[in-house]
């Protein structure tokens, strides 16, 4: 009688939304936790783009002196490099930040052994993932904040140019297919069980082609294509045009703001989907614990 | 409540031969698992570390797909309703693995349970109720990292009861305990089966699963070699038994003790300060308190009864030619 009482009890299912965005919420929360037992890495994040902004912001001050930076407006359509870097190397921080996340995480679930205890619960994976994503994002966005506040307080830079909402919609928006890439990677991560090797060549090759210290319109035209069919090239493209009113891509904000909506669309599902094989693949052989 | 049938699970794994040389090897884990396990049960997986229980486990509890045969649990399918199936069970398989080592125990179960839909307003009572049972309460608001092994393995557990499932698969959960832990968990598992959980226990100590277990099935190689009660188990391989008297012992009580019923053989010889009398019986808990009464009834004096019980480990080595100890350090 206790059993089958028991059994009687499970959830209900017109709860079932609120009950999911409660573990997406509950994960998120639970991965803050984790962070903030290490409050040196959150430092790291305030601090990393204002040093990685910082050599080629004095470089260019060496060069250009008091004169203004002529080839670089030409490039660009603004003289004023200093926070034409600074919002690049802040995006590249929230860029690598996202893209990485659920990768990193499966990785460290898959050595503490706490993945096969997720996989073991009844909670859905995608409200697990949307958890770990939120989770990602919250963290991303307040070390963006504070070090964009730090890097405009160090290099002399108002903060408050430009339309600020139109920039904050690029970047919320343009965070969504990033997290799409991110479960590619994460799918990656699950199949290899290797985190570390694959961000050599992906950092990099992320900060080339979103064009943190230059306009990718100086790239050869291969490379200009490569750089715009990745989502994150038009994010911060659309945030410096939003603050700084360099170019648009497609000479209107809303054309611009139109193709992130897309990649936003078909990236995650593209991710979640490879995510899903991948896993399912791992459960017919020797399990996603394994590490 | 578990139904297992012809259940195989085979995968591969790479082998490395030198620097960069590899090759891929199937491995046969399971071979056509058979089990019923009822509602209510307490029932072990007995077998050698690689002997396949894990591998069982994990197919049970949906962490692996099985490569053919078929396993419901509740009457849900492990593969067509794994969802549900999750619901069922609580499990502790990784024992100190699987915890946030850098959360408070208080703050793993809290997030488990909510893994799990225990909802937010039962949660922090559920987890009280659980702390007071398994009595945490002096760590529980500590970080893991900071606890005994004892203390995670009991904080392992609180998180396979967190969410009061009907099933409970335990997967070596006593390993790297202490006596006095281990024996405080093995009367918790028997509490809660008391309760009315279906227990699904695995081990590879025979005096645990023989002291907890109504059943078992010994598992050895991928496939379910026998199961059974222990009893059954040990009239599997052996039919009779001997029991073992010291005393002083007059010689003339053997052809009574002779004469008792299941008795098949009876041998007195005289030691330096008494007798010993070897009874051969094919029944001996029956024949146990009339042999008392008979060695009585002639006016021996007993100083000493020792049952020869047939353990688990011999039924293993009577079956595989193997002792399990020594099975469990070659794999």
């Amino acid at each position: 009688m206790v059993v089958e009482e028991r059994i009687a009890r499970k959830p209900r299912r017109s709860l079932a939304w609120l009950q999911s965005i409660g573990i997406m919420l509950k994960v998120a929360e639970t991965q803050l936790r984790l962070i903030s037992r290490y409050p040196g890495s959150l430092a790291i994040d305030v601090i990393m783009p204002i040093v990685t902004t910082a050599i080629p912001i004095l470089l260019g001050r060496s060069l250009t002196g008091s004169f203004d930076a002529q080839a670089f407006a030409a490039n660009t359509g603004t003289t004023d490099y200093v926070p034409y870097m600074l919002i690049g190397s802040s995006m590249l921080t929230v860029v690598t930040t996202a893209l990485w996340n659920v990768g990193f995480w499966v990785r460290r679930e898959q050595q503490t052994g706490t993945l096969e205890a997720i996989y073991l619960a009844p909670a859905s994976r995608f409200w697990v993932l949307a958890g770990v994503a939120l989770y990602g994002m919250v963290r991303s966005l307040v070390s963006l904040l504070l070090s964009f506040i730090l890097g405009c307080l160090i290099f002399g830079i108002n903060p408050l140019q430009g339309h600020i909402g139109l920039a904050f919609s690029f970047l919320l928006l343009g965070l969504v297919p990033v997290y799409g890439l991110s479960l590619i990677y994460g799918a990656v991560v699950l199949r290899l069980k290797e985190a570390g090797a694959l961000i050599q060549i992906a950092q990099w090759l992320t900060s080339l082609l979103m064009g943190i210290y230059f306009p990718i319109t100086v790239f050869p035209p291969l490379l200009r294509w490569i750089a715009l069919v990745f989502p994150p090239t038009w994010m911060n493209n659309g945030i410096r045009a939003a603050l700084l009113g360099v170019g648009w891509f497609f000479d209107s904000w809303y054309a611009d703001l139109g193709v992130l909506a897309v990649f936003a669309v078909i990236m995650p599902v593209l991710g979640y989907n490879l995510f899903a094989v991948v896993e399912r693949k791992m459960q017919r052989n020797e399990g996603v614990g394994t590490f | 409540m578990i139904q297992v049938r012809q259940l195989t699970k085979t995968y591969q794994v790479r082998e490395r031969h030198g620097l960069f040389a590899t090759s891929k090897r199937a491995v046969h884990a399971l071979n056509g698992i058979d089990l019923d396990i009822e509602r209510g049960a307490l029932f072990g997986l007995l077998g050698p570390n690689g002997a396949g229980k894990t591998t069982l486990i994990k197919c049970l509890t949906t962490l692996l797909l099985p490569t053919s045969g078929t396993a419901t649990i509740a009457g849900h399918d492990v593969v067509q309703a794994p969802a549900q199936v999750r619901n069922a069970i609580g499990c502790m398989l990784m024992g100190e693995r699987g915890l946030y080592w850098k959360l408070t125990g208080r703050e793993n179960l809290a997030y488990f349970a909510a893994l799990y839909f225990v909802p937010r307003h039962e949660r922090n009572q559920r987890i009280a109720r659980l702390i007071d049972r398994l009595r945490m309460q002096d760590f529980i608001d500590r970080p893991v990292e900071s606890y005994s092994s004892g203390q995670k393995m009991k904080l392992a557990f609180a998180k396979a009861l967190v969410h009061d499932a009907p099933i409970l698969v335990l997967d070596e959960p006593t390993n790297t305990l202490d006596v006095p832990s281990a024996r405080e968990l093995r009367a918790i598992v028997a509490e809660l089966h008391a309760e009315g959980r279906t227990i699904v226990y695995t081990t590879h100590v025979m005096t645990e699963a023989e002291q907890l277990c109504q059943r078992l099935a010994i598992v050895d190689r991928g496939t379910v070699i026998a199961q059974g009660t222990p009893d059954e188990l040990r009239r599997q391989v052996v039919a009779t038994e001997v029991i073992q008297v010291r005393g002083q012992i007059p010689p003339r009580a053997t052809l009574s003790v002779q004469s008792l019923p299941s008795v098949r053989e009876v041998a007195i010889a005289t030691l330096d300060d008494g007798h010993e009398l070897l009874v051969r019986t094919s029944e001996p808990r029956q024949v146990l308190p009339k042999l008392i009464e008979t060695l009585y009834a002639y006016g021996a004096s007993i100083e000493d009864v020792v049952p020869s019980r047939t353990t688990l480990e011999d039924v293993f080595m009577a079956l595989t030619g193997r002792t399990l100890a020594e099975d469990t350090r070659t794999r």
